[in-house]
C-alpha cells in the first residue's frame, strides 16, 4: 500500500522513461569495471536516487536492494551523542552527513576509513569495490568535502564514492574535477506527462489529459511531487473527470498569506506579523531559500511590472546573504521590508503622478 | 577712542561679510572666528556703515589668517580679517545679549584651535573666555550696556580693560585669540576659585547651531536674551533677529549642528551658551525635575549643570519640587504630576537663565536651616576632633606597649584608620546592624533554650546570620564591630583560607584563623592560639567566593550551622546566588542595602575636614553617587587624592569618579532601552561611537537578537516632524536602512563564529548589528509595558524548536528511508502533505473507525506513533498541529493509541541507544572548551566509558532481548510482518544479536 510514486518507482536502468542517453552511458560504465567516483546533482524530484539505485543494481546485482538501515552513534567531544544513520546492503553504503551537524567531517572520515580499510569479502560479488553514497553533498562543510580530496583518491580500489546534490555551486572544484559530473535534469512537460500515465496505467486507469496538463505545469519538473499530486487527485474523485482544484500543500498556502500580507499592508506592525508567520515556516523545517522563494514569486505575480525586476534582484541578494549568514530569519525580514519599501515608494509615485495629472 | 573710530569700519566690514556668508555659506570656523572679534567691536558701534567692496577682500584674508593661527591683528589691518567682518554683523546684536557674543566668540575659537575644536569641551571653554573677553572689550568701549549678566564680566575686564582697549584701538581686528588669551588670564585671576567649572559653563557649546536652525528659532532664541538683558533698546533687537536671518544662510558652522537640526528639527545642542552663575552654589536650596527633551543641553549636561550649581535633582516631582524643567516631549505622568502639585516650571532658557541670576542669599534663607547648616558643620567638626583624640589614644597606647611605632595610624589604610568604632558611625543600614547586634546579644540565651524562642526579630531562632549585600558598604566593618561590642572575639574565615569541605569541618577545631585575642590580652590563650570558646564568633566572609577548591564548602558549612556552638556570620554579594542555597534555611537573611548619599556624606566631610581637604558637599554627593554608595571606594579615592592635592573641585571630582567608575554589566533590556531610547541618537546626545559600541559588549551574543526583536517596536524620532504618506514612506525607508544592516550584521556574525573564527570583527559586528539599526530608528516607543513592550528575541525559541523538528524529522526520515529516496526537505514538503490524508485525515473525519487503516498506511512507510506525532506537529495552516489534534476526538485518539500499541510493527532499524550500542568518541573537530568543569567531566566520563566498554558484549544491556521467550516471539513476529528487505533486516538483527 505504498504510495504510488514509491511503488512505481523504476528499479532497473531500462524501465527510466527519460533521460535515455544518460542511462545508456550509465549502463555503459557499470559494464566497463573501470568505475568512477560520480557526482549526481539536478533538482529534486528529478529521478537522481533513482538512477543512483538503478545504477548501483546494473553494477552489483539485485543484491543492492537487499537494504538495511543502521544508526551509529557518536560522542562528539562535548559529550553530545549523535545518532547518524546509515542504509546499507551488502555492496554499498549510504550516508547523510548533515545529519552530523557541525562535526560531519569526523562523521565522513571515520564512516569512508572504516568502510575502505575492508575489503570485499563476498567472492561472488560483482564488484571488488564497495560503492559509497554522500546524500545532500551540497550541504557538506567546507572542512568536510576537504577531507573528501584525499580519501577518494587514497581509496579508489576498495571505495567508490557517489555524491548526490541539488546543484555543484557549493562544492569545492577538487571534489567536482575528481567525479564524473552526471546532470540530472528535471523532465520536461511531455516526459511528465508520459510518466503520469504509465502510473495511471499500472494503477487501472487513464489519465485525462487537461489533469495531466495540470498537474505536469504545477508540478514545474518536479516528478516526485507530480505523482503524489496525481494520486491526491484520484483519492479527492475516482474517475477524475470532474474539474479538479490541486491542493497546494500547507506550507505552500502560508507563504501565500504571508505574500498576500506584505501586498496588502506595508508598516511595521505588518512586518512584525510577517515575522511570526516566517518563524513559523521556518522551525516547521520549510527550508528559508524555499521559503523566500515562494513567496517572491507571489509577490511578483501581485505587483506591477516595473517592480517585479526589483523585488526578485533583491530576493536573489538576500538569498544569497542567507546562505553565507547564520540566521535565515533575519535575511528574509530584511528582504520583506525592502519589498515593502519599495512597493510603498512605488503606490505612492503613482499616486502622486495622479494628482499631476 | 581709537576703539570707536575702528567699530564704523568694522560693522561696514560686518555686514558685508554677512551678505558674504549669505551668498557662499563659507567656512564656518573662519565666520566664528571673526565673529568673536567683531563682537568686540561691535558692542563698540551700534551702527556701522557696510562697505561690501572692503568686505570681500577681507573674507580672503581672514581665512588666510584663520589658517595661521595666529596673526598678529595689529599688523594686518581689519580689513584683511574677513572673520572680523562676521563679527561686526554680530556685534551689532551680540552687545546686548551677551549669550550670542558667547556663541561666537565660541565659534572663533573652535575655529582657530582645530585640534580643540574635535573635543567639544576645550573649545567650549575656550569661547566662553573668548566671549567674556569680547564682552569686556564692549564694555569697556562702549561702558553704556551693562546686563545683568554682564555684572560679572564686567569686573574682569575692569583688570584687563587697558590691554583690550589698547588691542582694539590699534587693531580692532586683532586676532581673537589674543583677546581670548587676555580674558582667560582674567577670568583665572578674577573667576571664583573654580576657573574650569565657570569657564565651561560659560562656554555655549557650539554657536553654530542658531545659524543652522531655522531663522525663526535663532530669532526667538536671541529675543528672551535680550530681554533678560534688559539694558538693549529695541534697535538692538532688530538687529538681532537681522542678525539671525542673515545668519540661517550658513548652514555648515558645524556638522554637528547641521545634523541635528537636519535630524530632529529644532534640536541645537549647545545652540545657547551656558550662562556664568550669579554666585557660587547658585542653585543651593532648589531641588529640580527634568522631562522631556531640551533643545541644547543633553539630559546629562543639564542635571550635571544643576547639580554642579548645587541644586538638587529628583527624579519624580512632588510638592517639595521647586521647578520642573520641561522640554519637548515631556512624560505625561510628570506633566500630570506638576498639575497637581501646582509647581513652577521653567523652559530651558528660563533654566538657564535662573542660574545666571540667582543669588542665593543666605541671608534669606530662614533660621531653621541656617542653624541646620550651622549644626552640621559643628557636627562635622566634632566627628574630626572625635577622631583626631581617638588616634592620639591609640599612639600612645601603642607607644605605652612599646611594640608598634607612633605612626601607625598613619601607616593605616584610610578604610582601616577611619573604620567605625562605634554602632553611631555606621554609615546606613542602622537597623539591620542593630538586629545583628541583638542577635549576638541574645546568642547565649537562645543558644540554652535550644533556639526554640523566636525573640522580638524572629532571629534567635538562627544559629547563623547572612550578610548579603553589594560591596563597601560595610558588612564585613558591621560584623565584626558588633562582634566586639558584645564581647565576642571575631574568627574570620575568608576567600583567602581554603574553605572545602573539610578544611571547614575541621576548622571549628583549628584555631589558626585569627590570633587577636592572644595577642591582645592573652585570656583566652593556649599553646595554639585561640581556642573556641563560647565567646568566639565566626565570621565566614565572602561566602560566594566559595568556589572550584572549596568544593563541597558550602553544604558543609550549612550542616556546621546546623550544630554550632557559637554564632556564626556568612557574608556574602549576591544573595540570589544558587551557591547560596544550602544556607537560605539555616541562615537567617540580613539584606544590607546602598547607604543613602546623604548618610555617608557626613562621615566622608569629617573625614575630609580631619585629613584637611577642602572639598565642597556637592563634590563629595558626586563621589559617593559614582562610586555607587561604595564607601570603601570613595576613601580609597579620597586618600589618593590627598597625596596630590588637598582641594577637589567638581570637575576634578567627575574625573576622579569616571576613572574609578566601576564596570557595571547591564542586561540586555536595559542596553535595548537606552541604545533605541530618545536619547542616545539625539542630537544633543554625547555620546560617542564608542560609547555606543561599548553598550553591545556588554552582552554581545544577546544584544544583536535584542535589537532584531525590537528594532520595530519605536516610533522613530527621524521621522516625528512627518505627517501621513511621507512619514510612512519614510519610516519604511529607515525599516529597510535598519534590516540590511542587521542582515549586514549577521553576516559578520557567520565570519566570526565561522570555521575561521574572526574575532577582530566584533567591533564591526557591534555597529552592523546594533549602533547603525539603533541610530536609524531611535526613538520613543520601546518601553516596558504597553502594546509594543519590548520583547525577549523569539529567535532563541523558535531556533530551538526548529532544530528539535529537525531532529524529529530526520527521524522520520530515516524510518521511511526504505521506502522513499527523498531527503528531509522533501519528505516535509512533498510526502509529509501527500500522507496527511491517509494517515492523519481518516482520524478527523472518520473517528475511531479509520483506525485500523490508518495503522496499515503507517507500517507501509515504518511510521511509529511518535513519528505521527511529529507529522502532526510539522503542520502549518490549516494542518497546524494544534487546530487538527483538536478536531481529532479523545476517543479516537485513545483507540488510536492503544490498538497501535496492541500490534507488533515493522522496524526498519533499532535505535542504537536500544541496543546499548557504545557511541564512538570523535576526535575533537572544533576547539575543545578549556574550561576547568569540562576537564573534569572528562575524566569521570572516560571512567564510565571504560565500564560501558568492557560491558559491550553484555547481552542483558540490550533493551531488546529481555527474555528468551519474549524475543524469540518477537523475532518471529517481525518475521510474520514485515515484507521484503524490511524483514531481512530484522531477522539478520535478530540473529546477529543471538
Amino acid at each position: 500500500m505504498s504510495l504510488w510514486v514509491d511503488k512505481h518507482r523504476p528499479r532497473v536502468l531500462d524501465d527510466l522513461h527519460y533521460h535515455a542517453g544518460l542511462s545508456a552511458r550509465l549502463r555503459a560504465l557499470a559494464a566497463s569495471g573501470d568505475f568512477p567516483h560520480m557526482l549526481f546533482y539536478g533538482p529534486s524530484g528529478a529521478g537522481k536516487k533513482t538512477r543512483i539505485a538503478c545504477t548501483l543494481r546494473e553494477l552489483f546485482g539485485k543484491g543492492v536492494e537487499k537494504l538495511k538501515i543502521d544508526q551509529r552513534v557518536f560522542l562528539t567531544p562535548s559529550k553530545r551523542k549523535l545518532d547518524v544513520n546509515i542504509v546499507q546492503s551488502n555492496f554499498h553504503i549510504e550516508i547523510t552527513p548533515s545529519e552530523a551537524g557541525n562535526y560531519d567531517r569526523v562523521v565522513i572520515q571515520e564512516l569512508l576509513k572504516e568502510i575502505a580499510q575492508t575489503q570485499q569479502v563476498d567472492l561472488s560479488a560483482k564488484q571488488r569495490f564497495k560503492v559509497v553514497i554522500i546524500n545532500e553533498a551540497d550541504s557538506l562543510t567546507r572542512d568536510a568535502q576537504a577531507a573528501l580530496r584525499r580519501t577518494m583518491e587514497k581509496y579508489m580500489s576498495n571505495m567508490r564514492i557517489i555524491l548526490c546534490a541539488n546543484s555543484t555551486s557549493r562544492l569545492i572544484a577538487p571534489i567536482k574535477s575528481r567525479c564524473l559530473l552526471v546532470r540530472v535534469a528535471a523532465p520536461d512537460e511531455t516526459k511528465t506527462i508520459e510518466v503520469l500515465r504509465y502510473v495511471g496505467k499500472k494503477e487501472g486507469f487513464d489519465v485525462p489529459d487537461k489533469i495531466a496538463h495540470e498537474i505536469a505545469e504545477d508540478s514545474n519538473g518536479n516528478l516526485r511531487k507530480a505523482i503524489l499530486v496525481l494520486e491526491a487527485l484520484k483519492m479527492q474523485s475516482t474517475d477524475l473527470d470532474k474539474p479538479l482544484t490541486i491542493a497546494k500543500p500547507d506550507w505552500e498556502t502560508y507563504c501565500h498569506k504571508v505574500a498576500d500580507m506584505i501586498v496588502q499592508e506595508q508598516s511595521p506592525q505588518r512586518v512584525m506579523d510577517v515575522r511570526a508567520k516566517l518563524y513559523e515556516l521556518l522551525s516547521h523545517c520549510i527550508p528559508p531559500t524555499v521559503v523566500l522563494k515562494t513567496i517572491a514569486d507571489r509577490v511578483v505575480d501581485q505587483v506591477d511590472e516595473s517592480l517585479k525586476a526589483d523585488i526578485m534582484h533583491w530576493a536573489a541578494i538576500y538569498e544569497t546573504r542567507m546562505r553565507v549568514g547564520n540566521k535565515k530569519i533575519f535575511h528574509l525580514e530584511a528582504w520583506v521590508v525592502k519589498v515593502m519599501s519599495l512597493y510603498k515608494h512605488f503606490f505612492y509615485d503613482i499616486d502622486m503622478s495622479g494628482f499631476d495629472d | 577712542m581709537a576703539g570707536t573710530k575702528i567699530k564704523p569700519s568694522a560693522k561696514s566690514q560686518g555686514k558685508d561679510i554677512r551678505g558674504f556668508f549669505a551668498g557662499g555659506g563659507g567656512g564656518s570656523k573662519s565666520a566664528g572666528s571673526s565673529m568673536s572679534t567683531q563682537r568686540s567691536n561691535g558692542s563698540l558701534k551700534p551702527s556701522g556703515s557696510t562697505k561690501p567692496d572692503v568686505i570681500e577682500i577681507m573674507s580672503d584674508e581672514d581665512h588666510v589668517e584663520s589658517g595661521s593661527k595666529h596673526f598678529h591683528p595689529k599688523a594686518t589691518p581689519r580689513s584683511t580679517q574677513p572673520k572680523s567682518e562676521r563679527v561686526m554683523d554680530e556685534d551689532d546684536t551680540p552687545s546686548p545679549a551677551p549669550t550670542l557674543k558667547r556663541k561666537k566668540t565660541l565659534i572663533v575659537s573652535s575655529d582657530e584651535e582645530d585640534e580643540e575644536a574635535e573635543k567639544a569641551s576645550p573649545p567650549k571653554k575656550k569661547a566662553a573666555v573668548a566671549a567674556s573677553s569680547s564682552k569686556a572689550a564692549s564694555s569697556s568701549t562702549s561702558a553704556s550696556k551693562p546686563t545683568p549678566k554682564a555684572k560679572e564680566p564686567a569686573p574682569r575686564r575692569t583688570s584687563t580693560p587697558a590691554k583690550k582697549r589698547k588691542q582694539d584701538d590699534d587693531f580692532i581686528a586683532s586676532s581673537s585669540e589674543e583677546e581670548v588669551h587676555d580674558d582667560y588670564q582674567d577670568n583665572e585671576d578674577e573667576d571664583l576659585p573654580k576657573k574650569g567649572k565657570a569657564k565651561s559653563k560659560a562656554a555655549p557649546q557650539k554657536a553654530p547651531s542658531k545659524k543652522a536652525v531655522p531663522a525663526k528659532k535663532g530669532a526667538s532664541a536671541k529675543a528672551p536674551a535680550e530681554k533678560a538683558t534688559g539694558t538693549k533698546g529695541k534697535a538692538a533687537a532688530k538687529e538681532e533677529t537681522v542678525d539671525a536671518d542673515e545668519d540661517k544662510p550658513k548652514p555648515k558652522f558645524n556638522w554637528a549642528a547641521a545634523k541635528a537640526a537636519k535630524a530632529a528639527g529644532p534640536m541645537a545642542p549647545g545652540s545657547k551658551p551656558l550662562p556664568t552663575p550669579a554666585a557660587p552654589d547658585c542653585l543651593a536650596g532648589l531641588s529640580f525635575v527634568f522631562t522631556g527633551e531640551l533643545t541644547s543641553l543633553s539630559r546629562d549636561e543639564a542635571v550635571e549643570l544643576a547639580k554642579r550649581n548645587g541644586g538638587r535633582i529628583t527624579g519624580q516631582p512632588s510638592s517639595k519640587t521647586s521647578y520642573v524643567v520641561v522640554g519637548s516631549d515631556a512624560g505625561p505622568s510628570k506633566l500630570a504630576a506638576i498639575k497637581k502639585n501646582n509647581l513652577k516650571t521653567l523652559d530651558e532658557d528660563g533654566f538657564l537663565n535662573l542660574i545666571a541670576t540667582r543669588v542665593p542669599d543666605m541671608s534669606s534663607l530662614d533660621d531653621k536651616t541656617k542653624k541646620k547648616l550651622e549644626k552640621d558643620r559643628e557636627a562635622i567638626r566634632t566627628a574630626a576632633a572625635e577622631m583626631e583624640k581617638r588616634e592620639k589614644k591609640a599612639a600612645k597606647a601603642s607607644a605605652a606597649s612599646g611594640s608598634t611605632s607612633k605612626t601607625a595610624a598613619e601607616n593605616k589604610l584610610w578604610t582601616d584608620r577611619y573604620a567605625p568604632q562605634t554602632l553611631k558611625e555606621v554609615c546606613g543600614n542602622k537597623g539591620q546592624v542593630e538586629k545583628l547586634q541583638r542577635w549576638l546579644h541574645d546568642w547565649s540565651s537562645s543558644l540554652k533554650s535550644g533556639f526554640k524562642k523566636p525573640g522580638k526579630d524572629g532571629m534567635n531562632v538562627f544559629r547563623a546570620v547572612l550578610i548579603t549585600g553589594s560591596p563597601g558598604i560595610g558588612k564585613t566593618t558591621s560584623a565584626h564591630l558588633c562582634a566586639k561590642l558584645e564581647g565576642f572575639t571575631p574568627i574570620e574565615l575568608n576567600a583567602s583560607d581554603a574553605r572545602s569541605k573539610k578544611l571547614v569541618e575541621n576548622s571549628t577545631n583549628i584555631a589558626n584563623t585569627s590570633l587577636d585575642g592572644w595577642m591582645g590580652g592573652g585570656q583566652t590563650t593556649n599553646a595554639a592560639g585561640v581556642t573556641i570558646t563560647e565567646k568566639s564568633c565566626l565570621i565566614m566572609d565572602e561566602v560566594d567566593g566559595m568556589s572550584a577548591g572549596d568544593r563541597g564548602g558550602v553544604g558543609a558549612l550549612a550542616a556546621l550551622i546546623r550544630k554550632a556552638k557559637i554564632p556564626i556570620i556568612c557574608i556574602a554579594n549576591d544573595r540570589g546566588a544558587p551557591k547560596l542555597k544550602p544556607l537560605a534555611t539555616v541562615a537567617y537573611n540580613l539584606t544590607f542595602r546602598k547607604p543613602e548619599v546623604a548618610s555617608v556624606r557626613s562621615r566622608i566631610l569629617s573625614i575630609a575636614f580631619k585629613e584637611k581637604m577642602k572639598i565642597p558637599a556637592n563634590v563629595i554627593d558626586q563621589l559617593i553617587e559614582g562610586a555607587q554608595s561604595d564607601i570603601r571606594q570613595v576613601l580609597n579615592m579620597l586618600s589618593t587624592w590627598r597625596l596630590q592635592a588637598d582641594t577637589m573641585d567638581f570637575d576634578e571630582g567627575k574625573a576622579l569618579v569616571k576613572m574609578n567608575e566601576k564596570y557595571a554589566i547591564m542586561t540586555p533590556f536595559n542596553i535595548i532601552q537606552k541604545m533605541l531610547g530618545p536619547y542616545m541618537f539625539s542630537s544633543t546626545s554625547r555620546e560617542t561611537l564608542n560609547d555606543k559600541m561599548e553598550l553591545y559588549f556588554h552582552d554581545h551574543s544577546f544584544v544583536p537578537l535584542f535589537i532584531q526583536e525590537n528594532y520595530l517596536k519605536t516610533q522613530p524620532a527621524r521621522v516625528k516632524n512627518l505627517d501621513g504618506p511621507e512619514k510612512a514612506l519614510k519610516q519604511l525607508e529607515l525599516l529597510d536602512k535598519a534590516a540590511a544592516s542587521i542582515s549586514d550584521g549577521d553576516l559578520v556574525d557567520s565570519l566570526i563564529h565561522g570555521p575561521e573564527q574572526h574575532w577582530s570583527l566584533m567591533p564591526l559586528h557591534a555597529v552592523c548589528s546594533t549602533v547603525r539599526p539603533a541610530s536609524f530608528l531611535y526613538g520613543m516607543g520601546v518601553a516596558y509595558g504597553g502594546p509594543n513592550a519590548m520583547s525577549f528575541p523569539q529567535w532563541l525559541g523558535q531556533n530551538s524548536k526548529q532544530n528539535k523538528l529537525t531532529r524529529q524529522l530526520t527521524e522520520v526520515q530515516a524510518r521511511m528511508r526504505l521506502h522513499v529516496s527523498g531527503d528531509k526537505a522533501e519528505i516535509r514538503q512533498s510526502y509529509i502533505p501527500a500522507m496527511f490524508p491517509y494517515i492523519v485525515k481518516p482520524l478527523v473525519d472518520e473517528g475511531a473507525s479509520a483506525v485500523d487503516e490508518v495503522i496499515e498506511r503507517m507500517d507501509d512507510y515504518f511510521i511509529s506513533r511518535e513519528d505521527w506525532d511529529t507529522i502532526v506537529e510539522l503542520g502549518v495552516d490549516q494542518n497546524k498541529d494544534d487546530f487538527v489534534l483538536k478536531k481529532i476526538s479523545t476517543a479516537t485518539k485513545t483507540s488510536f493509541t492503544r490498538k497501535y500499541n496492541a500490534r507488533d510493527h515493522p522496524i526498519p532499524f533499532h535505535k542504537a541507544a536500544d541496543m546499548g550500542k557504545a557511541p564512538r568518541q570523535l576526535a575533537a573537530a572544533g576547539p575543545i572548551p578549556d574550561l576547568e568543569e569540562a576537564l573534569d567531566v572528562d575524566e569521570v566520563e572516560d571512567a564510565a566509558d571504560e565500564v560501558e566498554d568492557a560491558s559491550d558484549d553484555d547481552v542483558s544491556k540490550d533493551k531488546l532481548i529481555k527474555a528468551p521467550k519474549k524475543a524469540a516471539a518477537k523475532s518471529a513476529t517481525a518475521k510474520g510482518t514485515t515484507k521484503g528487505t524490511a524483514k531481512g533486516t530484522a531477522k539478520g538483527k535478530a540473529k546477529a544479536k543471538k
